[in-house]
Formats: C-alpha cells, sequence, structure tokens
C-alpha cells in the first residue's frame, strides 16, 4: 500500500467522491419522473402507437384502395380488409377491422401500404374496458383513439 | 395579564417545565413525521425520481396520510408472542427516545432542565433504548425479528463504546458534565469542541450512525437478509412507535453531537467582526425559503397548489419581516443556529442513506473494535496528556 493510498483510505476520499456523486443527482433536471397525467410525455419521433387510416386531407376521402397488402404482410393476421366493385369495376373499401389486442406493432402493415393510408401513429393511450372494444372498425381508426384528458 | 401570568410562572416553576415539555414533545412529533417526509423526498431526488406527490402539495400532506393509515391498521399479536412484554417494549423505546431531549439546550433561553450530570443522564437513558429492541425481538416470537434484535443490540453495544470514548475527550476540554456548561465553555474559549477534536468528531459520528441502525451500519433491519429485522411482527400503531423512536435518536444523536462539537445554539464566528453579518441570516434564510417556494409554486402544474404555494411564500416574507426586528432577531438566534446545525446532521444521515451501500457483519464489527475503539482511545490519551501539560503549565 502506497502512501497516496494510505491518505485516500484514512480519509475516506472514495466515500466523499460518492456523496459529491448522489448530491449532484438532487438537481431538478436530474429526475426523469414525468407526472403523467398532469404533463405528457415527449413521445419520440418514430414510436409505433395506436394505428390509423388516413383521409384524404382535402376531399376527406379515404386513401386506402382496398389492396389487402397489409393484411397479408400482417405476421398476426389481425387485419381485415373487405371491399366492393363500383360500376366502373373499381375496388372500393367497405370495412376494415384492426384487432388490436393482437398488434405487436411492428409496422409491417404500415411498409406494406402503398398509398401510406394505414400508419402507426404516436397515440400511446389505447387501453380499453372490453376485449371487443380493442377491435376497432373503420370509424376507430380513422378517428384515433381519444383519451379522457385529466383536469383538476 | 402577562404580568400575571409571569408571575403564576415564576411561583410555579413545575408549570413553567410542564408547558416547555409540551412544546418539545408537539415540535418534535411534527418535526420527526415530516423528517419521514424529507428523507422519501430527498432519497427520491438522489435516485433520480420525485418522490410522495400526490398527497396535497408536492406531497406535503404525506405524513397525515401515513399516520392516519397506521393508526386505522389493525393491530396484530402473534400467537405465542409475550404479550406483556410484546406490548410493553415499543413503548420502552420511545421513552427513552424522548426523555433525553430534558436535558438537551436547544437554545441559550430554552432548555427543559439543566442537570449537572447532563451528558451521563442522555448515554443512560438512550442506551435503555436498546432493551425496547430486544426484549420486542425476543418477545415477538419469531426468527427475524430474534435475529434482528440480538444484531441490533450487539451493533448498539459496541458503538456505544467508541461514541462514549468520543465524548470524553470533549468532557476533558469542557470540565463538566452539564450540556448547557460544555457550550458556554465552548463559547468562552471562541473555538468549538470540533476543531480541537477532529478524531473524536468523526468517530462519534460514524458510531452515531451504528447506534441510530442508519445506513451503512442497517444490518439489524437488511430487508435483504431479515426482511424488517425487530419490528417485523409489530403492525399499526405500535409499529408507527417503533418508526417514531428511531427517527427521533436520529434528532437526538444530532442534537448532542451539535451541542458537543458544533457549539450548540451558538452562531459561527461570533469573534470575527468581518463576519458579523451572520446575525441576519435568520432573516435571509426565510427571505430565500420564500423565493425557493414561489419558484416551486410557479413550476407546479396545479393551479390549486400554485395558489398554496404563494400564500405560503407570502407567509415566510411575513416571518422574515417579523424576525427582522431587532429584539426578534436576538431572541430567535440561539434556537434557529441550534436547529440549523441539527437539520444539516439530519440531511447528511439520509444524504449516507442515499450514497453508501451495507456493510457486511463481520465488517461491521471490525470497524467497530477494530478501528473505532482504539482509535478513540488514542484520541482520548493523547487529550489528557495534552490537557494536563496545559493545564500544568498555567
Amino acid at each position: 500500500m502506497g502512501f497516496s493510498d494510505l491518505v485516500r483510505r484514512v480519509f475516506l476520499v472514495d466515500l466523499i467522491k460518492g456523496l459529491k456523486l448522489t448530491f449532484s443527482y438532487q438537481h431538478p433536471s436530474a429526475s426523469y419522473t414525468d407526472q403523467y397525467p398532469l404533463e405528457r410525455p415527449v413521445v419520440a419521433e418514430r414510436y409505433r402507437g395506436a394505428p390509423r387510416l388516413n383521409n384524404h386531407p382535402e376531399s376527406g376521402e379515404t386513401l386506402c384502395i382496398a389492396c389487402n397488402l397489409c393484411s397479408i404482410a400482417c405476421p398476426e393476421n389481425l387485419i381485415v380488409v373487405g371491399w366492393a366493385r363500383t360500376e366502373d369495376r373499381k375496388k372500393r373499401l367497405t370495412i376494415f377491422t384492426y384487432d388490436l389486442s393482437r398488434c405487436m406493432f411492428c409496422g409491417m402493415c404500415e411498409d406494406a401500404c402503398p398509398v401510406d393510408a394505414l400508419e402507426l401513429t404516436q397515440d400511446f393511450e389505447i387501453a380499453q374496458y372490453s376485449r371487443q372494444g380493442m377491435i376497432w372498425d373503420r370509424q376507430a381508426l380513422e378517428e384515433g383513439p381519444r383519451p379522457v384528458r385529466y383536469t383538476r | 395579564m402577562v404580568q400575571n401570568a409571569i408571575e403564576i410562572l415564576r411561583a410555579h416553576p413545575l408549570l413553567l417545565a410542564l408547558i416547555k415539555i409540551l412544546i418539545v414533545l408537539l415540535v418534535l412529533s411534527g418535526i420527526v413525521a415530516y423528517l419521514v417526509y424529507m428523507e422519501r423526498k430527498v432519497l427520491s431526488f438522489m435516485q433520480a425520481r420525485l418522490g410522495p406527490m400526490r398527497v396535497g402539495p408536492w406531497g406535503l400532506l404525506q405524513p397525515v396520510a401515513d399516520g392516519i393509515k397506521l393508526l386505522l391498521k389493525e393491530d396484530i399479536i402473534p400467537a405465542g408472542a409475550d404479550k406483556f412484554v410484546f406490548l410493553l417494549s415499543p413503548a420502552i423505546s420511545v421513552m427513552a427516545a424522548f426523555t433525553v431531549f430534558a436535558v438537551i439546550p436547544f437554545a441559550g433561553n430554552f432548555f427543559i432542565s439543566d442537570i449537572n450530570i447532563g451528558l451521563l443522564f442522555i448515554l443512560g437513558v438512550s442506551s435503555l433504548g436498546i432493551y425496547g429492541i430486544i426484549l420486542g425481538g425476543w418477545s415477538s416470537n419469531s426468527h427475524y425479528p430474534l435475529l434482528g434484535a440480538m444484531r441490533s443490540a450487539a451493533q448498539l453495544v459496541s458503538y456505544e463504546v467508541a461514541a462514549g470514548v468520543a465524548l470524553v475527550g470533549v468532557l476533558l476540554i469542557s470540565n463538566s458534565l452539564s450540556m448547557v456548561d460544555i457550550v458556554n465553555r465552548q463559547q468562552q474559549m471562541g473555538v468549538w469542541n470540533v476543531f480541537l477534536q477532529p478524531v473524536g468528531f468523526v468517530i462519534y459520528l460514524i458510531a452515531a450512525l451504528a447506534e441510530t441502525n442508519r445506513n451503512p451500519f442497517d444490518l439489524p433491519e437488511a430487508e435483504s437478509e431479515l426482511t424488517a429485522g425487530f419490528h417485523t411482527e409489530y403492525s399499526g400503531f405500535r409499529f408507527a412507535l417503533y418508526f417514531l423512536a428511531e427517527y427521533t435518536n436520529m434528532v437526538v444523536v444530532s442534537c448532542i453531537a451539535v451541542t458537543m462539537f458544533l457549539g450548540g445554539w451558538l452562531q459561527p464566528f461570533v469573534n470575527v467582526r468581518a463576519l458579523d453579518f451572520l446575525r441576519f441570516t435568520p432573516i435571509a434564510s426565510l427571505i430565500g425559503a420564500a423565493a425557493f417556494i414561489l419558484w416551486l409554486g410557479l413550476k407546479s402544474l396545479v393551479p390549486l397548489e400554485r395558489y398554496f404555494f404563494i400564500a405560503l411564500a407570502l407567509v415566510c416574507i411575513l416571518l422574515a419581516g417579523a424576525v427582522a426586528v431587532p429584539a426578534v432577531l436576538n431572541a430567535v438566534q440561539g434556537i434557529f443556529w441550534f436547529s440549523t446545525k441539527v437539520l444539516i446532521f439530519l440531511y447528511a444521515f439520509i444524504w449516507y442513506r442515499g450514497t453508501f451501500p451495507r456493510y457486511r457483519y463481520d465488517q461491521l464489527m471490525t470497524v467497530g473494535w477494530h478501528w473505532m475503539v482504539p482509535i478513540g482511545l488514542g484520541n482520548l490519551i493523547v487529550t489528557a496528556v495534552v490537557r494536563y501539560l496545559v493545564s500544568a503549565r498555567a
């Protein structure tokens, strides 16, 4: 044991170093806690949350062309796309259901969509009171989740 | 009216003592309750979280909620427990912890009693607290409490030696066992005992941590090994009593350390002219507190809490105005410095808990018997020799 080592042990330098570190953690900016219902967390840009079926911003008609590619891409087979032919033999979307209870938010459906109609958004409040509520129909997908905002 | 009251108090000194006891008891209970709150807050800040936030503004009512919860809980007495001893032991702990405050001088003009064997009384009574722990652990008729109590007793006894030896060094310097005299002596010498007895101070500090069963010496309640130590089988109000005793002991130990080593109620650097402005620290700290509360309030997310904090800041500023009156400033000087020093000690206790890992049991005993006691004895001998030489020359 060298001299400096002895001094370090007698004056408990290592302990003081530790004390300094914990003291610095008391700075308010060191806190990681979000007070969730009062303040909402900042969600990362590439976060994959609740799915949304996009409408055309001007005409308000759905962007979905009912190609069924998302349904095929889905590893969990939780998307059901239904369509009907119009008189000019075009496919038109009739039903679209998305079972969120089985979704693992892999984003394959989003990647498969050729027209950017299906999209995983940054909404994260997707809890429901029933299993049935987890199966979203076309209307729910277009509106997105509507969580109750906490006010006091 | 006031004259009458003063005359009545003069005629019945016991009444005055009773009033003082009541004040000390009530204020201390409040302090201990909020010490728990402070511990939770400071610890959580050190661990990068916020701590209690939901009960009242910034969780300020958390101690009240905890108290009510503990009072309403079922009071369980384990089958096979020695019922009488089981019921008695928490009371022993609390009484031993609170009795010590009878001789602690909170300020030059505020103490319950000043007896000429003050320190001896403190050491004796606070050691009685061990009975509360070991009887509670034994009477629970359970493994964990028994083992925890054994550890606790062994630890307390071995560190009591080191603490006692460290305190004797101070006694040699101050020539008295009375707590008031010890502080007065430091005033006469113009230097705090901590500068004359730095080794004794450090030893007392470490021994005090061990005696109050705090980190890094909290083996009696090592959760990972013993669930909760000696109070494993206690619930409800009796558990609350143990809790109260433990935190009161923290305050006791800090009070003793402040009185013995850090000049009790004395203002730091009284002799230095240039630092005379320290007299105004009470006003400054109240204004600082007001600013801090205001900052907290403006950051608060709930509108109702914002108003509460602003009102609190106003109260602080009013208090600062009241303290600014010269007569009041002189009166609060002693109690302010004493409580500030004690608060720093209490903060340090929590700080250690947030930083240091727990010792192993054999390490604890090694530190106690192989380091603390021999160093303390060496310090004592050196102090005695120097003291003899100085007094022989004088």
